[in-house]
């Protein structure tokens, strides 16, 4: 039952986070959204009794509800650039498309996916919005911070898969997987400065030198 | 041990820069160390029975080792090519002493992630060296630290990530699918093809299309391919070389994994007909775009596209055409590194990169300017290079299975980027120098990662060495053996 409330929170987070208009925002957004993953797991540890996802429910609080988190509202506050989020979208459009997405997701998993379950193609069409949803900000957010948590937003959405659907990936996937997030979010953090340092902004549709 | 080994000496090659001084010879010893590493795949491709397994964790059959001789040429290659280049390019004031050795370090990271890709059995676990690979290139690409370079490294590191994305999304749900039928759970991929005529077939077809788009993206297949021009011309040269000649291999190889288990479940037709799909779009997106490129290091990055193209639409064709796909796979990094390795050359001596504007290479630098004019016909599949051949296996597959309209579209797009590519680089070849350039040669440790690569481009022309050639067969019988249900 716990299961289906942090589900619907995590899509509801994922929503206030298509319409924020500041990056720190955004970082909270994120932050609560890990949080419910974290709740999540956790609840699928219990009712599993797998101690492997105890060990993953305490990752994805370590890294991605304190440290990741905490390393971008760091960065947004040192290279003090504009704040806003630089929409390519007002917010009452992207709600629009958010929910179009929710759309698409579930009929293309009561369509195509062959689920005999009703609660899995549910839990299915949730994640799969997630993952649009964190594609969404990416594509339609300029900063390139806003990149990186559309990035893992897109990721989050896909640790749900695994838990809901699988009980999660062989526990040596899943460990290396959160080490490559989290070495992926540090050098894209450090690539942040460099562009900040070299074009003066954080605007990613202004790099636009190399064409054709 | 012997798998160990391989893997250990570029590990243990990533903390050299810490004790050795003198940079010379960190690049000799870098290069000793790779020559190591070919030398021990080489003998245990020939004395090792296949497939080898040891803690459930390394899985290495004929397929793995051919990707493993692939990487170890080219790395090889590229590490003799970095010690003279890196050198010019602290005497030219744009890398400090520092910052070479980081590039040692990373080299040999970047090298050690790829040679990982082919060693695992985990499905989970390749994508998770796929991913290391993103990350240990993306300080290479943005190496020089200018606007550009910068600029590249970003698009290559966030399309990249995206892309695998997509492609762990494919992992996941070939695991659900697994874990369905399965009694024990796993992602271990010689433990899933036994089991793949009793998979589902629709959620295996859908996995299937995720992997391909995520890892289609790092394998620069358009139209995912946006990434691949800017990260390959802005990457420091010998990177370059890699990121063009293997690190796109790897993809393949990824992909390769899951449609074996994809054809044991639906049948071989699904997945060729989406390789000669995506074959095509490359193939049409490459040829329009070399056509009008300006900068040597790009229009060499656009070639790439073209040859993944080639590469999986002979893995559609099946049979022969996947032997000439396999043998391309090589051959392509081999002649690939070997121009940009010419295009670096080139750049290092007139300090510009504009096509419209070099001229008179061959006069200027008798060495490379002639390995240019025979790297220029073997890139564009001339007879006797090696790039022939392999493209009329996969053309003789292609006309056998009647696939005339696929095969005319190939020969029709092959012909015209053969003229791009010989227009382009005949106008900076040939011609008069600049009279303030002086002609001058190369050092010793270049001209032989030249020669190096261009014994295997001329003899693959010949005769497809013994070595090889019985790989590649063994690597086909699992790429097909499997089609039959194992």
């Amino acid at each position: 039952m716990y299961n289906y409330i942090f589900l619907i929170s995590i899509l509801l987070i994922t929503y206030y986070m298509v319409i924020v208009k500041r990056l720190p925002a955004l970082v909270g957004g994120f932050r609560l959204q890990s949080l419910f993953l974290f709740l999540t797991t956790v609840s699928f540890a219990f009712e599993l009794k797998e101690a492997a996802l105890y060990i993953v429910a305490i990752l994805i609080f370590v890294l991605k509800v304190i440290l990741i988190p905490n390393f971008l509202a760091g960065i947004t506050k040192k290279i003090q650039v504009n704040e806003n989020l630089g929409l390519l979208l007002n917010p009452q459009l992207s709600i629009l498309v958010a929910l179009i997405l929710t759309y698409l997701s579930y009929l293309f998993t009561f369509n195509v996916m062959p689920f005999t379950d009703k609660m899995q193609s549910v839990t299915f069409a949730l994640t799969l919005c997630v993952i649009l949803i964190g594609l969404f900000i990416m594509i339609f957010r300029l900063k390139a911070i806003t990149q990186i948590i559309g990035l893992l937003v897109m990721e989050n959405g896909l640790f749900l898969l695994a838990v809901t659907m699988c009980r999660g990936m062989p526990f040596l996937v899943e460990i290396s997987i959160f080490l490559d997030v989290f070495i992926s979010v540090i050098i894209l953090g450090i690539f942040v400065y460099r562009i900040n340092t070299l074009f003066t902004h954080i605007d990613v549709n202004k790099l636009t030198n190399l064409r054709g | 041990m012997i798998l160990l080994c391989i893997l250990s000496i570029p590990l243990l090659f990533t903390l050299a820069p810490l004790f050795v001084k003198k940079l010379r010879a960190l690049g000799r010893l870098n290069a000793i160390g790779h020559l190591a590493v070919l030398v021990t795949v080489f003998y245990f491709a020939l004395n090792i029975n296949l497939p080898v397994k040891f803690f459930g964790f390394f899985y290495v059959d004929a397929l793995s080792v051919f990707f493993l001789f692939v990487i170890s040429v080219v790395t090889f290659a590229a590490s003799l090519f970095s010690i003279d280049y890196i050198s010019k390019d602290i005497s030219g004031g744009f890398i400090s002493e520092k910052k070479a050795k980081f590039y040692y370090a990373l080299f040999n990271f970047f090298s050690f992630s790829m040679l990982l890709v082919p060693m695992v059995a985990n499905l989970g676990m390749v994508w998770v060296g796929i991913e290391l690979t993103t990350l240990a290139s993306a300080f290479l690409v943005g190496f020089y630290n200018n606007k550009n370079s910068i600029e590249a490294a970003w698009k290559y590191i966030i399309i990249c990530s995206v892309g695998i994305i997509f492609a762990l999304l494919g992992t996941i749900i070939l695991y659900y699918a697994v874990s369905c039928v399965a009694t024990t759970k796993t992602l271990n991929w010689h433990e899933i093809a036994p089991l793949a005529k009793s998979l589902d077939a629709n959620i295996v077809k859908i996995a299937f299309l995720f992997i391909l788009v995520g890892y289609g993206t790092k394998a620069g297949i358009a139209p995912m391919h946006t990434w691949l021009p800017d990260a390959h011309s802005q990457a420091i040269s010998p990177v370059s070389a890699m990121l063009s000649g293997v690190l796109l291999k790897t993809a393949i190889y990824a992909i390769l994994r899951f449609s074996i288990i994809t054809n044991a479940c639906v049948g071989v037709n699904f997945t060729s007909n989406l390789f000669i799909l995506f074959g095509i779009i490359s193939l049409v997106i490459a040829c329009g775009f070399i056509l009008v490129q300006k900068r040597i290091k790009r229009f060499l990055a656009y070639s790439s596209i073209e040859h993944i193209g080639v590469i999986i639409i002979g893995l559609g064709f099946g049979g022969l055409g996947a032997y000439g796909a396999l043998l391309h796979i090589f051959n392509h990094a081999v002649t690939k590194s070997f121009m940009f390795f010419g295009g670096a050359c080139v750049v290092k001596k007139y300090k510009k990169d504009n096509l419209n504007v070099i001229k008179g290479v061959v006069a200027s630098m008798p060495f490379c300017g002639v390995m240019l004019v025979m790297g220029m016909f073997a890139i564009s599949g001339m007879p006797p290079f090696s790039i022939f051949f392999s493209e009329l296996f996969i053309l003789i597959s292609g006309f056998s299975q009647g696939r005339y309209l696929v095969c005319g579209l190939f020969l029709a797009l092959l012909a015209v980027i053969f003229g791009a590519i010989v227009y382009h680089l005949s106008r900076i070849l040939f011609g008069k120098k600049p009279e303030e350039l002086k002609a001058g040669t190369e050092a010793l440790s270049t001209k032989l990662s030249f020669l190096f690569l261009l014994i295997f481009m001329c003899l693959v022309g010949i005769k497809v060495p013994v070595f090889l050639n019985k790989i590649i067969l063994a690597a086909l019988e699992i790429l097909k053996g499997i089609n039959h249900g194992l």
